[in-house]
């Protein structure tokens, strides 16, 4: 074989793996070099400015801390893009990586937007499966989002959690996409099964589209809880059920009427009017900044029962009553906490 | 009952490349092995007897009693193909039946029947679960046409498995396959990509190799019931074009999916059935458990690796490496050889 240099190699080499550097005008080097240090230089001055304003005013003027978290979130977006295709999914085409950089944005809202409280995180277990039952509400999935983050940032053990979905959002462009990349899967007994059976943390929302799309006037008033499916699947599973009560999420769109045949026509399940949706057009998508807080209750442990008693559909109603009941007594205890709506 | 050994072995269908694979597998494994097609076969296998017989004619039923043939390797079903939707559903769903018939009836000598089936027959839709099992088979979802037809004919042979208690009848549904001349493997190699704009599903995918080898496995060994066949793991569809070298263009309305079927026709050139297009919009992911306990085998090649395999089947002819001279002359003596086995067996 005859010896190649490496520029030789790079020049002539077919394969798609490397690159040859690209043809044309190139920069002078100081200039490239100062153009690839340039973030870095930023950061630096900003904390320097940021050290000096602290000085003269003798506050915290500048939070160098969420400026680098921003910075943090732009490299793993890039780092993200340069990875192509060589990244795995699991079955759920759920990518891991993917969602821990998209976590890192929702930890804003959830720090700095809706100041979220979160208490009885360590109810969570820290390996192993469960199941988190919560009430759900808001017109659109948020109090779901903000569950997951709240379990990745304030746990311990960071663990994602796998939320169901009403099957209908698996079917909207870019929904399903994004659902299915952090780790969602359909509302279907299966995929509940599948998920707890590979000791995942699973979410769900027994009162499905009922309790999103109720008005405003009945918030806070939990709605039926299905059939007391998940309970079932609970004690099939062996895992313990984890109520999560939410508040905060009822008044992010105040939904004051629905189109019914507007929801019938675009095939959803239902079409809220709150005052500023459909008014303001996307603007009235933005959620209105309310407090919420989150808890996270002892687990009702069903480890005991034996398999069949997932049969026995009078024990099952009275269990999800159980759950449903402290559920609502939890939403009524933290209203009280909380000292306004947007306080 | 003493397990049954397959001794004559009858393969429909055997002119098509997966046929040709499972013939060339099969024929170190059983005493007699037979062929039939309407086309003429594609390799020569000198220990196959090849037989020009039409599945859709009952021809085959007297096939099937004249050589006393035993076990029943039915491939003669068209998931992916050029022809016409008409004559796909007289191959599919008549050409099974005739078949069955013919392997039917108490003076019948088969004991084995494996059929070919398809991951299609599942379909793909939003309110799917994550992953299907066995039984999630929905016999009454509005299909017709291609997508009507594994229904129907998976119908038949449930029916004819219940009816022949003597017959051991195992339904291989295989993943989607891609190998260079599938609809799935054409579409993932265009340069720019259609995709259907805000999807993108997760694929499973099957290597020809396992395919084949599943199918000898079924008739080899006593496995009754129906099988998901399919690599393990998923690719996502970005990931796939992404490994293809393509760039995906979301430009499909995700509504209205035959609207970019006609336009996928008229511009590029693809045929995309009703259900793959259903596939590239929601995806469709298989449960393959029963096949690893039922058979202690897995497929070889994940999703992703079969993947691979195409990417690199289709990167050969761009590496220009000159090869070392041991290695060209192997090639050499390998294509001699070839060509001696070939005019031996002419």
């Amino acid at each position: 074989m005859i010896e190649t240099t490496a520029r030789e190699r790079r020049t002539k080499s077919q394969k798609a793996e490397i690159v040859a550097p690209r043809q044309g005008l190139r920069l002078p080097r100081p200039i490239r070099r100062l153009r690839r240090n340039a973030p870095m230089y930023a950061v630096q001055g900003l904390s320097a400015l940021s050290t000096r304003l602290r000085e003269l005013t003798g506050r915290e003027v500048i939070d160098v801390g969420k400026v680098m978290e921003v910075v943090q979130f732009i490299y793993q977006q890039r780092e993200l893009a340069r990875r192509g295709p060589h990244y795995a999914v699991d079955d759920f085409g759920f990518d891991p990586q993917w969602t821990e950089s998209f976590l890192t944005a929702f930890k804003v809202l959830y720090r700095d937007y809706w100041r979220v409280e979160t208490t009885g995180v360590e109810h969570v277990p820290s390996s192993g499966r469960a199941l988190l039952v919560a009430n759900h509400a808001g017109v659109l999935p948020w109090d779901g989002t903000m569950i997951k983050t709240a379990v990745f940032a304030e746990h311990p053990h960071p663990r994602h959690v796998r939320a169901l979905v009403a099957s209908q959002f698996m079917g909207m462009p870019v929904m399903s996409w994004f659902l299915r990349r952090t780790g969602q899967a359909v509302g279907h007994p299966d995929d509940t099964r599948r998920l707890l059976a590979r000791d995942e943390l699973v979410l769900v929302f027994p009162e499905g589209t009922r309790g999103t799309g109720k008005s405003f006037k009945n918030r806070y008033r939990l709605t039926r809880f299905g059939r007391g499916g998940f309970v079932a699947t609970a004690i099939r599973a062996q895992a313990p059920i984890i109520p999560v009560s939410v508040v905060g999420s009822e008044e992010i769109y105040p939904m004051l009427g629905d189109l019914g045949p507007v929801a019938k026509l675009f095939g959803l399940p239902y079409f809220p009017v709150t005052p500023f949706w459909p008014w303001l057009g996307p603007l009235g998508m933005i959620p209105l900044p309310s407090k919420w807080r989150i808890q996270f209750h002892p687990p009702v442990d069903v480890r005991e029962l034996p398999v069949h008693a997932a049969e026995d559909q009078h024990l099952v109603m009275a269990l999800a009553d159980e759950v449903r009941d402290t559920i609502q007594r939890g939403i009524y205890h933290n209203l009280k906490l909380r000292r306004g709506v947007f306080l | 009952m003493t397990p049954h050994r397959p001794r004559r072995v009858l393969i429909t269908g055997v002119s098509n490349p997966l046929g040709a694979e499972v013939a060339r597998r099969l024929a170190p494994q059983v005493p007699q092995l037979f062929g039939c097609d309407v086309a003429d076969p594609v390799s020569a296998l000198e220990e196959m007897d090849f037989v020009h017989a039409d599945t859709r004619l009952s021809v085959i039923g007297k096939l099937v009693r004249q050589l006393r043939i035993d076990t029943v390797v039915h491939l003669a079903v068209m998931v992916d193909s050029p022809h016409d939707e008409r004559s796909i559903h007289e191959t599919d769903v008549i050409g099974t039946m005739n078949v069955l018939v013919g392997c039917s009836g108490p003076a019948s000598p088969v004991r084995r029947l494996v059929v070919k089936s398809s991951q299609a027959i599942y379909g793909a839709g939003a309110h799917d679960p994550s992953f299907f099992t066995e039984e999630m088979v929905n016999w009454d979802r509005p299909a017709s046409g291609i997508t009507r037809d594994p229904l129907e004919m998976e119908q038949l042979v449930s029916e004819f498995s219940l009816r022949t208690e003597a017959c051991g009848v195992t339904v291989l549904r295989l993943g989607f396959r891609v190998s260079e001349d599938t609809s799935l493997a054409r579409y993932l190699s265009l340069p720019i990509v259609p995709v259907f704009a805000g999807f993108d599903p997760r694929l499973q995918l099957l290597h020809e190799d396992d395919a084949a080898e599943a199918i000898v496995r079924a008739v080899v060994d006593d496995h009754q019931g129906a099988f998901n066949v399919a690599g393990d793991g998923v690719v996502l569809l970005s990931q796939a074009i992404d490994i293809m070298g393509g760039r995906s263009t979301p430009v499909l309305p995700p509504f209205g999916r035959w609207l970019s079927r006609l336009g996928l026709r008229a511009l590029a050139r693809i045929e995309l059935p009703a259900y793959l297009a259903d596939m590239l919009a929601f995806g469709s992911v298989m449960d393959c458990a029963r096949l690893a306990a039922e058979f202690e085998w897995k497929p070889a090649y994940s999703s992703r690796q079969a993947m691979d395999a195409l990417a690199a089947g289709k990167n050969v002819e761009l590496i220009e490496a000159p090869s070392p001279r041991q290695e060209y002359e192997l090639q050499v003596y390998l294509q001699q050889r070839r060509r001696r086995a070939l005019r031996l067996s002419n």
